[in-house]
This record gives structure tokens, sequence and C-alpha cells, in this order.
């Protein structure tokens, strides 16, 4: 545990700190060194400073929440560990149809590090560095996560877990080819594992081969179970099924009210299936993706929202929803529209999905 | 909003057992505040003739408790097909795994504690209903605090779990009981299998604990890894509740053998977890299509069966006492008295499953018609079987079922025979020297010879599926010409003669004269 803890922090701050998240993740280390060697204030100076680079970094939150509650300030510890329980849950969620780790939602600082220690004392075990690739990953950062699933082929090379999750690293990183052939050797040796059939349907839309990506997820569909139907739906909504995805979304819906993109999506797949509309109450905000809703019903211009599309993805699914809101009236605007999300989102989105589709079909 | 799952058994798992339980069972209900919330104990293994564990100690559990608490009970001929592969009588894996998939769909959160924790709310007022109820989606862990064996031995009150809380608030304090031992992720904390809260969802979605962990130790950490993968977090709610375990460190409990201990492999079931999921028990796990009786301690009780049945079948007692007599010169005289007896048989049957199928080889007409109303009464729903070789028996009893003993013998579940004497009349007195009639010894020469064959062949004949010996119940058995006999061929305790009844499995007497007697036993009919 020392030797983690204990690691010189200014190397590490040499290479990031003051630069965003990954500044404030050195902090944060810094902070989790200090805290456990009941350097109490010292720790609460260092997730301060975390938390001036990055106001949202839940992780640094709930670290000075335990530091406070052990210092004795209840009153302000309890306020911080809800601010860190809220930040968390309002982080957006992945597609329910997606291996476990693109659902998850935090920034996995604590988990990255927590499990670099494990995998520096038990170098010859799998979990670790599983672990500690799904962390990095989770947050975007492949090629680390690469390294770290490749850490742990060595130990098992043909461990059919571990070669999926590589294969989700390489997708991340656009080598869909590579990807493809070990999603390939996953199914051979599972061929109902429905994670890596939803993973090699985005490599094979990558490349190009959208009736083979559709089997893919028509085989996933059939293995969900009934009770599955966040995921079922996300599946439907891939491959354009948007009878079979609205049914589901409103299930989905039934079980989580509160998640922004079942709504969003129940109104997409309506709207595109030819269903009558829903006058479901909206509650539109500024921050994603409560504002493509907005923009669904008709709360915001598409100018306010492209403002806050500040990623490829969320550009691609500003996109998407600017064509389903003109498919019916301006078909081949709309096919622009998705045009543009093909050629510039990222094929792992229900959207790039969606689009491809809606292309491929208007152009039979 | 929650269901609490726990496991166990009625044996004595480690000192004290019955306390630290009682303790833990109401001090869980009391933090419990929403209506669906539930504990649900699965009893693992408990012998078919015993209760289940909390019906053993149902006295001292608060009326929240007992009306909180569902009991799931395992058999044996259930657990059977585990028994060659482990040591232990009671599995952690499969126990929970029962409990998930029975558990009140509207609940969100499963709670995976034992039977010796107490939780402690650190808001005073605030349940745990409360507490789940607030914190978004999530897998959850607490660390465990020890309290010292003299404390909760000495001073909780066992019906007393707010009284019990307040203590541990106060001894919390003035004695620095609240120690967090941190631990290598994915367990948190040490000690995590205490306090792991999981989404029912998130434990549906990964298949449950892992069902191939038959040797004991690290379910919980094998879980945890699981779930951390699953969630890719562990999130902890040490501001919300604090978690106290009933040391019980004097006496080992019986899967600790100190370094001799067998375990699961921890590196295959920790360190080289690779998936949340077990995708080889994805169908199979919490065994869906296999029947769980469950029982509850707050309606339609053993003891309410009991005397339910007993009431069907016999009148109050007229006199202040009846009398018999173990004087060796009475050892022929085969009567004895009904009323006082039926109890003890009904006794040694309540605790069966309600479907079991009985066999029933007797001689006096007045036990039949008695004990099939009390059936009845105690609420078992399974045949009584009555061999056509019987005679002098009434015909027309519901749920009778009368056959050639060779047909019937592959479709019972229990046996009783009863060694009276036909023509013993309700109202004559009992032990003064009574001799046989012709007509009782032509029946008694029956049933001896039934019993005979069905012990002997009691192996090659039980009903299909089952792996387990059946249990023989003798009826005036004690102290008389049938003592012998019936303890010949069944392991049977040394019972008081008062009873008149003994019980047990067939013998297995490899000596040669255990040999012999089963061989005359095979040809006994």
């Amino acid at each position: 545990m020392k030797r983690l803890w204990r690691r010189p922090v200014t190397v590490e701050m040499a290479h990031g700190a003051g630069d965003g998240e990954q500044g404030a993740r050195v902090h944060f280390r810094d902070g989790l060194m200090k805290m456990r060697s009941r350097d109490g204030e010292g720790a609460l100076a260092a997730f301060d400073r975390a938390l001036a680079l990055l106001p949202e970094f839940a992780d640094a939150v709930m670290a000075r929440a335990e530091v406070l509650d052990r210092l004795g300030r209840g009153e302000e510890a309890r306020s911080e560990y809800e601010r860190a329980r809220r930040i968390w849950s309002a982080l957006p969620p992945g597609a329910a149809d997606r291996r476990y780790l693109f659902r998850q939602r935090g920034y996995f600082a604590f988990e990255s590090e927590a499990y670099d220690l494990v995998r520096s004392n038990v170098r010859s075990r799998i979990l670790p560095h599983l672990a500690h690739g799904n962390a990095l990953l989770a947050r975007g950062r492949a090629s680390e996560a690469l390294d770290s699933y490749e850490r742990a082929l060595k130990v098992k090379p043909k461990l059919p877990e571990a070669l999926a999750l590589k294969g989700e690293a390489l997708l991340a990183l656009g080598r869909y080819q590579d990807a493809l052939q070990l999603f390939d050797e996953v199914l051979v040796v599972n061929p109902k594992d429905g994670e890596t059939l939803n993973s090699r349907g985005i490599a094979r839309l990558a490349l190009g081969r959208i009736a083979e990506a559709n089997d893919d997820w028509r085989r996933q569909f059939e293995l969900l179970p009934f009770s599955n139907s966040a995921a079922r739906a996300c599946v439907a909504m891939r491959q354009g099924h948007y009878d079979a995805a609205l049914h589901e979304f409103e299930l989905a819906r039934a079980k989580a009210p509160k998640n922004p993109y079942w709504l969003l999506y129940t109104l997409t797949a309506a709207r595109l299936a030819g269903a009558p509309a829903e006058s479901a109450p909206v509650d539109g905000g500024e921050r994603w993706p409560a504002i493509l809703l907005a923009f669904h019903v008709g709360q915001v211009t598409k100018e306010a929202l492209l403002c806050r599309a500040d990623t490829p993805a969320r550009l691609a699914e500003a996109r998407f929803q600017m064509g389903v809101l003109i498919a019916g009236s301006n078909p081949a605007a709309a096919r622009r529209h998705w045009q543009d999300v093909v050629d510039q989102g990222p094929p792992a989105l229900i959207e790039y999905a969606a689009a491809s589709n809606k292309l491929a079909r208007s152009n039979a | 909003m929650f269901s609490v799952i726990l496991y166990g058994r009625n044996d004595s798992h480690g000192y004290n057992l019955h306390k630290r339980a009682a303790i833990s069972f109401n001090a869980l209900a009391e933090v419990m505040s929403d209506a669906d919330d539930e504990i649900l104990f699965v009893d693992y293994n408990t012998p078919d003739d015993h209760p289940t564990f909390p019906e053993a100690i149902h006295d001292t559990l608060t009326d929240k408790a007992k009306k909180v608490l569902r009991i799931l009970r395992v058999r044996p001929d259930q657990h059977v097909r585990h028994r060659l592969k482990t040591h232990l009588v009671a599995l952690e894996a499969q126990s929970r795994n029962v409990a998930l998939r029975r558990s009140n769909p509207r609940n969100r959160w499963i709670l995976y504690t034992n039977t010796d924790m107490l939780l402690v709310p650190r808001q005073e007022g605030e349940s745990l209903s409360d507490i789940l109820g607030a914190v978004p989606d999530g897998f959850y862990q607490v660390p465990r605090f020890e309290i010292p064996e003299m404390l909760w031995e000495a001073a909780f009150d066992r019906r007393d779990p707010a009284g019990n809380l307040a203590k541990l608030r106060d001894w919390a304090v003035r004695f620095h009981l609240n120690q967090v031992v941190h631990n290598y992720m994915p367990m948190k904390y040490d000690a995590l299998g205490d306090f792991q809260a999981a989404l029912r969802e998130d434990m549906f979605a990964i298949h449950g604990f892992d069902e191939s962990m038959i040797l004991g130790w690290h379910c919980d950490s094998n879980l945890a890894a699981r779930l951390a993968l699953y969630r890719g977090r562990v999130d902890t709610l040490i501001d919300k509740v604090f978690g106290y375990h009933c040391d019980h460190t004097r006496v080992a409990a019986a899967n600790n053998k100190g370094r001799a201990t067998r375990m699961n492999d921890l590196d295959h079931y920790i360190w080289n977890v690779a998936t949340p999921y077990v995708p080889a028990q994805a169908d199979n796990w919490g065994w869906p299509d296999v029947e769980i009786e469950e029982i509850r301690l707050d309606r339609d009780t053993a003891y309410q069966r009991f005397t339910a049945g007993l009431d069907k079948a016999i009148d109050p007692a007229t006199e202040p006492f009846v009398e018999t007599s173990v004087e060796w010169q009475l050892f022929q005289d085969l009567t004895y008295d009904l009323p006082h007896t039926l109890p003890f048989v009904c006794d040694q049957m309540v605790t069966f499953p309600r479907s079991t199928a009985l066999m029933l080889v007797a001689a006096r007409s007045d036990f039949v018609g008695g004990f099939v109303k009390a059936w009845h009464g105690m609420g078992f729903s399974g045949p009584i079987l009555v061999p056509m070789e019987c005679d002098g028996l009434p015909t027309e009893l519901s749920g009778v079922e009368r056959a050639p003993f060779a047909d019937l013998l592959p479709k019972a579940d229990l046996f009783i025979f009863e060694f009276g004497l036909a023509t013993q009349t309700a109202t004559e007195p009992v032990r003064i020297g009574r001799p046989m009639t012709a007509i009782d010894k032509k029946r008694l020469k029956v049933i001896e010879r039934l019993f005979k064959r069905a012990v002997a062949l009691e192996a090659e004949t039980r009903p299909e599926g089952r792996r387990l010996p059946r249990r023989f119940i003798g009826v005036n058995v004690i102290f008389n010409k049938f003592w012998t006999t019936f303890t010949n061929y069944v392991g049977a305790n040394i019972n008081p003669f008062c009873s008149q009844v003994l019980a047990g499995f067939p013998r297995e007497d490899e000596s040669l004269k255990g040999k012999v007697l089963k061989f005359r036993a095979r040809q006994a009919w």
C-alpha cells in the first residue's frame, strides 16, 4: 500500500498538473496519499486543489467527505457525501445494450489508483488488470486501458473475457479490423455472449458491413431476456426497428422514469415509427441530454442545441435529432443530417447505427 | 424497499448462536420501515424432523421480526446432489440465490448480511429503508465493527432491539468500537460479507452468487469482485449506517479449522475473476424450478398446525392422569393409551413437507382413524398409504389410499408402523397384563413382516429422484416385544417409555448379525 501512496507525486504533476481532469487526478492521488497517512488537513487541501480544476470531480468530493467525517466535522461531511452521490447520478448513463463497463457512471479515479496498487502486488492475476483497464476505458482512456488488458492477456493469453475487453479498447481507438478479429475469436468460444455480439456489430458497422452488423444485433436481441427492456430497446433502435424500440422503451421508462434518454428515445422511436406523438411533460434544461429533449419538443432552437454539443458524440446525437424532427417534412434534409452523423459520429453511438440503417433503407 | 438475505441451519454454528441470531433478526427488523421490506432466511439442510432455525428460536423474536421474516426451507433431499462435493452442510451461494430468486420483486435493493449483525443508522430515527430509498443506484458496502463477546452476551436483551441499538451508540464511543478496516479493492473493507447492498436488478443480471463455490469462504469477495466489475465502483454507506458484528471467536465455527480450513480457491474466485457474469448458471441459479417451502412465524405456525391436528383427533382428558407401567411382568402387554400417544406421533412429523406421502401400517383401527384426522388437521396434503395386507382397518377415510404393500412402497416418503392390539378398546385399562388374542397375533405378524421388508428394501424402493433414506416411526415399540424388532432395523435413539414412539433411519449394520437380519427381512413376505 505504502509503495503506491508514497510514489513521488511531483513526477506525475509535471505531466499534467493544472490541466483539467488529468491535473485533478494528480491532486486527487496526492490527497489519497495524505489521507492514508492520516494527514487530514493536507488531504483536504489536495482535494480542494483537484476540485478547483474539476468542480464536478465526484471522487474527490467523496474522499473529502470521508476525511471530514473522520475529523469529526459531521455536518460538512454529510453534505459532501450527498454532493458526490448527486454528481455521480447526474452523469449520463451509457447505452443499455453495450458491455457492462460502458453503462457505468463516474470518474473512476479512485478505482484506477486502487487497482493500480493491487496489480502491483498481485501481478500474475487477471482481475486487477481488467478492473484497472475498465476504469480507464470508461473514462475514454483507451490506450492506457489497452495496456492493462494486454497485461491480463500475458497472464492468460486466450481468456475470452480479456480478449473481448481488449477488443473494446481497440474499438474505442478506431482499430475496427483488429477489434473485429478479437470479437470473432470470443464468439467462437461463447456464441451466446450478447455483449460481444453488440460490440462486433459496432465494429462491422464501422467497417461498412451493415447487414452483418444487423445480424449481430438481431442475435443479441434474441438472447436478451424480456425483463431487460432497456437493452432490448437500444438494440432495436440500432437496427432501426422503431416499433419494437418504442414498445421496449416504454417498458424501460416504466422501470426508470427518471432516465432522460428513455423519454427522448421513446419520443424519437414514436416519431420514426409514425406512432401518435406522446405529450410527455419534458423537464428541459441546459445540461446534456436534457437539452436534446427540449429540442425534440421544440423548447430550444437547433442553434442553442449545437452550442451545447461540445463533443463528437453529442454533435452526432444533436444531428440525429435534427434529422428526426424534419424527417416527415423534408426527407432529403433529414438524410443530410444523418449522413453527418455517419460521417463524423462515433460508430458505437446508437444514433450512428440508427442513422446508418435509415440511410441504407432510403437508398435501397 | 429492500430484502435482507440470510442463511443458516438449525445446528450450533459457533458460540451462543441462538442469542446472536435473535439479537440480529430483531435488530434488522427494527430498522425496516417500508411495507415491502422483508428478511429472507434460507434454512438450509436442517434435518426433516427438526424445525427450522428461526422456528426453534421464535419465542425470542419480536412481533416485528416475525412479521417481516420469510423462511425458505431447503430440505436435505434438495441438498443431497451437492453432498459428495463438499464437506459443508450449509451452502452459502445456493442459499442466497434461492432467496434472491424468491425475493419481493417490488424491492429495489438486496442486502446481504449475516445472523450476527446489527445495523445502526447514524441519524437516530432514520430507518435503513429511508437510507436505501434515498441513495442512487450502486453497489454499497459498510465497514464492519466488532462487539466483544462479553458485551453482546451480557448486556443485550434479545427482545429489545431499540435498546440494543442505543447501547451500541454508547459503547461505540466509550469502548472505541468503530475501527474501519480498509481492504484491497474490490473488497473495499474487511469482512465485507456482512453488508453488501446491491440492486435486485443487478443481482439478476450477474446471475446471483457463483454456485460452484461449495467449499465455503470468499463467496462475499467473489460477489464484490463481480459487482465491482459490473458497476465500476464500490460505494460506501459509512455516512449513513454503522454495522456491528457480534464477535464469536471463543469457539470456532464448524467451517473454521484454523490453518487447516478448506475453502474455495482464493485466486480462482477473486483475483482471476474476469467477468461479472456466471453464464454457466444463467438459467438455473437459485433453483427456479424447485419448489421451496415457505414458512412464516406470524401465521400458520408449526404449533398452530400441531394443535389444530390434535384438536380434531382427540378430546380433552377427563381425568387428572392416566396410568401405565414398565414393570417387567408386563413386557408382553401391548396395550397403550392412544390419546396420550398420538401427540408424540404427530410431533414426529409436523416438520415434514406437507406434501409428504406417508405409509401407515397399523393394527388398531382407532389409531388409524385418529391419526388420519390429525394428519389433515395439521394441513398435510399428501396421501396416507395403507397396505391392503392390513386387515380390520377403516376403508372409507378421506385421503387414504389402499393398495398392495409392494405397490405403495415406492410411493412413500415416510413410514409409521404401529404395533398395538387390534382388539384393544378405547375404555380398557392399559398395561395390566392383558394377553393377545388370536386376531391380535395374526395382525401383528403381518405388521412385523411388512416392517422388516420395508426396512430391508428401503434403499431400492425410494420414490424416483429421492436419494436420502426414508424415516421410520415406530409406535408402541418401547419396552415390549417389538422394541428389539424395531431397533434391530432402525437406528433409533433411546426414548422415554412414556412417549411410546421411536424413530430413525434404516440401520447400516455391516456386522454378520446385521447382514443376517437384513437377509431374513428381505424374505419376510
